[in-house]
């Protein structure tokens, strides 16, 4: 479990973030949500120990989050950026190779790893093509294989954690439905996930968690149904929204 | 993207590395048969020709191969670190502080000095201190506490490579023509000093580094995702970071100091070798090496021979012939992109 404890981050006088308690459970997905500017890219870059806390601290597994060791953290923790600035000609095979840096499974093993997880997210027949050359769908499409390939088997050191920057932001409806399936199927093996979305509709709809950030301040917790009402949408989001129901999945839809 | 077999190119290069090192053998002013050949390994030398090849030829050709090699998977390794394919060792500073170091025993150190004979070890040591003061400089000023940013790293190179470079300048201005030639003639690049001492101090720093160089492949790989991403696969980032700044400024520091400023080889091997058999650290670094003995011992050997027995300086010869060469490449891989 990834979890979070009266977490505050200041920069330069700014208070960023203050006292955010969270929990990544495994098994579930956890939705960070927010208007721009909330402190919900903060807070990831927190969790994951990208940047460290004014205050409080970050647990995961038990253990402070600095006193893993940096290569078996990696085998349990994923991260995907919103973007990558990876500008030289390696193949989607490469990339996803580069997942399994933090593991000593043998070659063998990783090339098998390294073509499912590029077959799950629908692109083995990037495999041989330079990443410079491809569509920012297809580059997102890689870089999320690269991520599930690090944390592709479960570790005996304890629960695996995936945390997803708007994993969604370059694909089509398609590509969209496809990630979020491939993210529910790591769920079912026990991996927490943790998301960072705009979109609210797309958080309720495969959240069991959803987190709301407000300047910098954790304003709702709980299971979509509960935190998404006409109230705090109009006081957090400064629009006025009316509430529904998807009428296949049952989850509650925000519509402006 | 067609890219051939990183082995089979690594072969191929260190059979071209034999072949350069025995055509550097035994070309240049005077003819020696290639039945000679033995005289080089013999403890005694027993004629001229064996002592030309022993004293002269085989430490110069030395010092090229080792000197090309350190230059080459420097460049490999510094442009995996600024994730930048056109970054170059010169960018840290080291070769325009190496400058300013020799200029600066040429200048104060005088005709006394450069007539004698410590006058080439001098110009040697002032360089390489002159170029590990300047990487140091640019390091600090890149690192905070919050770890070492590449970008202000490559902006603070370009202005202490501009504040060295009118420092040099400064000094020509007021050289004497004789130290004048003296200091254009090492900014050219010229491996004509080469001696044994050279050689050997050339081959105590580039032989390890060329052996540690490749263990940082796949940390470089992940380097180039880009920084947190390489984090979160478990790299130590900083550490790093620190250790292989350190390492280049080291070897492009003696490398320069020994040989003056050989332009291009650091830019042009490792991306030529990325060309060919793409942008894997764990072989480009290697391969970077060969090819990058193979140049600048082609270079040399043409700059000992076009006008023989006078000498062209070497990075005027590697500049030459690299600069078109590369010019050729970016062109046909734009033509490959558009076809």
């Amino acid at each position: 479990m990834l979890e979070s404890r009266q977490l505050s981050l200041s920069i330069a006088g700014f208070k960023l973030l203050q006292g955010v308690d969270l929990q990544v459970r495994p098994g579930e997905v956890t939705a960070i949500i927010g208007p721009n500017g909330a402190g919900k890219t903060s807070l990831m870059r927190l969790l994951c120990g990208e940047i460290k806390p004014s205050s409080g601290e970050v647990i995961f597994g038990g253990l402070s989050l600095d006193q893993w060791q940096p290569k078996q953290l990696a085998r349990m923790l994923g991260v995907l950026p919103q973007d990558s600035a990876l500008n030289f000609p390696f193949t989607a095979g490469e990339v996803v190779m580069m997942g399994r840096i933090p593991h000593a499974t043998g070659l063998a093993k990783d090339i098998e790893i390294v073509d499912a997880a590029l077959a799950l997210v629908g692109g083995s027949y990037l495999d041989k093509r330079p990443y410079t050359q491809m569509s920012g769908g297809e580059k997102q499409r890689v870089q999320l294989a690269r991520v599930l390939a690090q944390i592709w088997e479960p570790d005996a050191r304890g629960d695996r954690v995936l945390i997803l920057d708007e994993p969604t932001s370059a694909f089509d409806l398609a590509h969209q439905q496809l990630s979020l399936d491939i993210v529910k199927s790591f769920v079912r093996q026990g991996v927490g996930v943790l998301l960072v979305v705009h979109d609210l509709n797309l958080a309720a709809s495969c959240a069991d968690q959803l987190v709301m950030l407000s300047c910098g301040r954790l304003v709702a917790q709980g299971a979509p149904e509960h935190v998404l009402s006409v109230d705090l949408i109009e006081r957090v989001f400064n629009v006025t929204a009316s509430i529904g129901v998807h009428p296949r999945t049952g989850s509650p839809m925000v519509i402006v | 993207m067609y890219r051939y077999s990183p082995i089979k190119f690594i072969s191929l290069a260190g059979v071209a590395l034999v072949m350069a090192l025995l055509c550097g053998l035994f070309s240049g002013a005077s003819d020696i048969p290639l039945s000679k050949i033995w005289g080089v390994f013999s403890l005694k030398a027993l004629d001229i020709d064996h002592q030309i090849l022993q004293l002269i030829r085989l430490p110069r050709v030395l010092l090229a191969a080792l000197a090309g090699a350190c230059l080459a998977s420097c460049g490999a390794v510094m442009q995996g670190l600024f994730r930048n394919p056109l970054a170059d060792p010169s960018l840290i500073g080291v070769s325009s502080g190496a400058s300013v170091g020799a200029s600066c025993v040429i200048f104060f150190g005088g005709a006394s000095v450069i007539g004698s004979g410590i006058g080439l070890p001098a110009i040697t040591v002032g360089a390489f201190v002159g170029g590990l003061l300047a990487t140091s400089i640019v390091y600090r000023l890149a690192t905070s506490v919050t770890g070492t940013s590449v970008a202000t790293m490559l902006l603070a190179g370009i202005a202490i490579t501009a504040l060295s470079g009118a420092i040099t300048s400064l000094f020509s201005f007021f050289a004497d023509n004789e130290m004048l030639r003296r200091i254009s003639l090492w900014q050219m690049g010229n491996l004509d000093g080469a001696d044994w001492p050279r050689a050997l101090s050339m081959g105590l720093v580039a032989i390890p580094l060329i052996l540690v160089l490749p263990r940082e492949g796949q940390a470089l790989n992940a380097m180039l995702l880009g920084e947190s991403e390489a984090r979160h696969l478990g790299v130590d980032v900083e550490t790093m970071k620190r250790r292989l700044i350190l390492l280049t400024a080291l070897g492009v520091g003696v490398a320069v100091a020994v040989s003056g400023v050989v332009a291009f080889v650091g830019l042009i091997v490792p991306h030529l070798v990325r060309l060919i058999i793409g942008p894997d650290h764990r072989y480009l670094i290697p391969g970077s090496a060969i090819l990058g003995a193979v140049l600048l011992l082609l270079a040399d050997t043409a700059a000992r021979t076009l006008m023989s027995p006078a000498e062209l300086p070497t990075g005027v010869i590697t500049a030459l012939l690299g600069a078109p060469f590369f010019v050729g490449l970016l062109l046909q891989q734009r033509m490959r992109m558009v076809g």
